[in-house]
């Protein structure tokens, strides 16, 4: 097939430290003849017919009316990851264009990483780190400790797929499982991971050594944690954060850190 | 330190020291089976304490005895507090079942000490147990150790002077494994290195190209499968991982069929084939340098190896030749050897390596377990009963 014949594709840029990887090129090029941002705003009157998807790659390009109105051929948008709260939902379907997103192949290296945080707090594994390496340090202090993961009680807000797949390895620690969301899971899925549903996420984050936000960011989540829930939670707790930063008022938890120094186990 | 708000919750605290409200229920059954003691020059009481641990399920089946006040045996302890002391909460358990004597109240009156200690608590490797202090102390029984591994201790001799050794094995099963896997996921996510980024006043973006490696999926070898190598085994099958196993002996079909082990009768084998090793085997003679210039060979480059047994299993100087040329991806240490590595060790410098301070049972809960542990084993060995968890030397 002649590359006039692929698809134009719309990306931000190639390679450096925040463009589409070079090592991707080889299977993109097959299907799509890629076009950057910088090839189109020099080449606009051709370029913008012909191009009918536009790959979003870590939240670029960002795409606003004016683009949306200049590119009418496009049919798509296509964005790597599974949040699409940088995309204006509503925008690009009143310009008739359809939005996709990631959401299968994020959640098990997305809980991973849930896992590896709480393990990482609760045993204090940077700061051990950074003792262990330091030019003072001259012996190990008997009386630094942490707190066990295995056997603890984790509340997970907002139980999809990675919500899900972290209650799964979470079991594996023989923690007891508490969860948060819109909806009640199925009574199979709930007992495959020994998870039980808290309706109110107050009596959640009352029981939890350990809370875990995996909600995806929408106005309804927006702070969803702020300075009552922080309140709620036991001061020996740690909040984990997977979802979005904004889930969190950043604000309040950092008042609340400094006004108590009882929340100093607070992991931001 | 760890520390806690103090009394105002009210809600449950998980294991706290000090908390009255909080105990915990320990009832061994061969204990109860010989009902009470049968010396009739003192009074014993059955204690049972009831189990309401909101973090940490783990209980230790023993029996607590407690001796009517001036009967207490003696036990020979470092220190209480300071740098490398026994902790002041495990000092106010032991009180409850026994004299405890420093080193310094022993060496200043050495005299009439020494007949009195029948017992001696190793706390975090201390105090040193040699051939003079064992020479003098005519009475002693049992050395009871805080923790599993004894490589610190020389069991023939200690045997040679009729004297018993014990460990606790199950009370650090749980969060050692759990540190395996701290270690794994903070390697493979390069989790330490980000922190840095996310925190360095010079970081103005996240940059895009900058990756770790994936655990689901991949395949963890765990070299020394027993109690807590099996723990680890539980912990990595819920990541969907493929798990091989190297152990002096093949486990039972039914517990590799429940973790979804293999068996590598060759170690070789597990080497090349893993993305992640884990040295989780007792220090002895046989696993000494365990892993060398030839077995950091066979792994995979993009391999990491993690380390929660001991320090010496691995050659040191060969790890960081491995490391400094790319022979293996990373590595994570809990352990290394000596602690701390002296502060010019090339380890330190690696930024494919993570190192920590030897935290495997650093937990407010571990730490209390292991003295229950020990107290159990050393009532047991005073009381000539059968003991929970003797150490035997080969």
């Amino acid at each position: 097939m002649e590359s006039q014949e692929l698809p134009y594709v719309l990306v931000d840029c190639i390679g450096g430290r925040l463009g589409v990887y070079e090592d991707h090129l080889g299977f993109l090029k097959k299907r799509f003849h890629l076009i950057t941002m910088k090839e189109y705003l020099e080449n606009k009157t051709f370029l913008s017919k012909k191009i009918r998807a536009i790959y979003v790659w870590y939240h670029k390009p960002a795409i606003n009316e004016e683009l949306l109105q200049s590119l009418n051929n496009l049919k798509v948008v296509a964005s790597a990851g599974v949040g699409i709260d940088h995309l204006d939902l509503k925008l690009l379907s009143s310009y008739g264009v359809k939005v996709s997103n990631t959401p299968f192949v994020v959640s098990t290296d997305t809980a991973d990483m849930g896992m590896a945080l709480m393990l990482a707090s609760s045993r204090r594994l940077v700061e051990g780190h950074e003792m262990a390496v330091s030019p003072d340090t001259e012996y190990f202090p008997v009386d630094w400790l942490g707190a066990e993961v295995s056997g603890a009680t984790l509340g997970i807000v907002g139980m999809g797929k990675i919500g899900y797949k972290v209650a799964e390895r979470a079991k594996a620690f023989e923690m007891k499982i508490l969860y948060h969301n819109r909806n009640q899971r199925k009574k199979e899925e709930e007992s495959a991971v020994g998870a039980i549903y808290c309706k109110k996420i107050d009596d959640l984050l009352q029981q939890s050594d350990f809370v875990l936000l995996a909600a995806t960011l929408t106005p309804q989540t927006h702070k969803l944690i702020g300075k009552r829930e922080l309140e709620l939670m036991k001061p020996t707790a740690t909040l984990i954060n997977i979802s979005r930063g904004k889930v969190q008022n950043k604000q309040n938890c950092i008042k609340v850190w400094w006004h108590d120094k009882s929340w100093e186990n607070l992991q931001l | 330190m760890f520390r806690s708000k103090a009394s105002s919750l009210s809600t449950v605290i998980p294991l706290m020291f000090g908390q009255s409200n909080l105990a915990c229920k320990f009832f061994h059954p061969v204990i109860a089976s010989h009902g009470l003691c049968c010396h009739r020059s003192v009074i014993y009481k059955q204690r049972y304490r009831m189990h309401q641990l909101s973090a940490g399920r783990r209980t230790i089946n023993t029996g607590t005895k407690v001796m009517a006040e001036g009967e207490l045996p003696s036990v020979l302890i470092l220190d209480i507090g300071g740098t490398h002391g026994v902790l002041e909460d495990l000092a106010a358990l032991l009180k409850k079942h026994f004299h405890l004597i420093t080193m310094k109240e022993f060496l200043g009156n050495k005299e009439e000490m020494r007949k009195k200690i029948q017992s001696i608590f190793v706390f975090e490797c201390r105090p040193t147990i040699d051939r003079e202090l064992l020479e003098s102390l005519p009475n002693l029984k049992v050395i009871a150790n805080s923790g599993v591994g004894v490589d610190h201790l020389d069991l023939k001799m200690i045997s040679s002077f009729g004297v018993k050794v014990t460990n606790t094995p199950h009370a650090v099963a749980d969060p050692t494994a759990d540190i395996g896997m701290a270690l794994m996921l903070a390697s493979a996510r390069r989790l330490v290195e980000g922190c840095l980024i996310a925190l360095s006043p010079d970081t103005k973006y996240f940059a895009v190209d900058w990756l770790g490696v994936e655990v689901t999926r991949a395949t963890l070898g765990i070299i020394g499968m027993g109690s807590i190598g099996y723990k680890v085994a539980q912990r990595a099958r819920a990541f969907n991982m493929r798990i091989l196993y190297h152990n002096r002996n093949q486990r039972r079909k039914e517990d590799e069929e429940a973790v979804g082990a293999h068996y590598c009768a060759k170690m070789e084998d597990l080497l090349q084939q893993s993305d992640f090793v884990m040295l989780v085997v007792n220090l002895t003679p046989e696993t000494h340098k365990l892993i060398g210039k030839k077995e950091l060979g066979l792994m995979k480059p993009t391999a990491t190896l993690i380390n929660i047994s001991r320090g010496a299993v691995i050659d040191q100087d060969a790890l960081v030749e491995a490391l400094q040329n790319k022979v293996i991806r990373a590595a994570a240490l809990d352990v290394t050897y000596p602690e701390p590595l002296p502060r010019d060790h090339p380890l330190l410098n690696l930024s494919n390596v993570i190192i920590t301070p030897h935290i495997g049972t650093a937990t407010v809960q571990a730490i209390r377990m292991m003295a229950e542990e020990a107290i159990a084993n050393m009532l047991a060995a005073l009381n000539d009963q059968p003991i929970p968890s003797e150490v035997f030397p080969k």
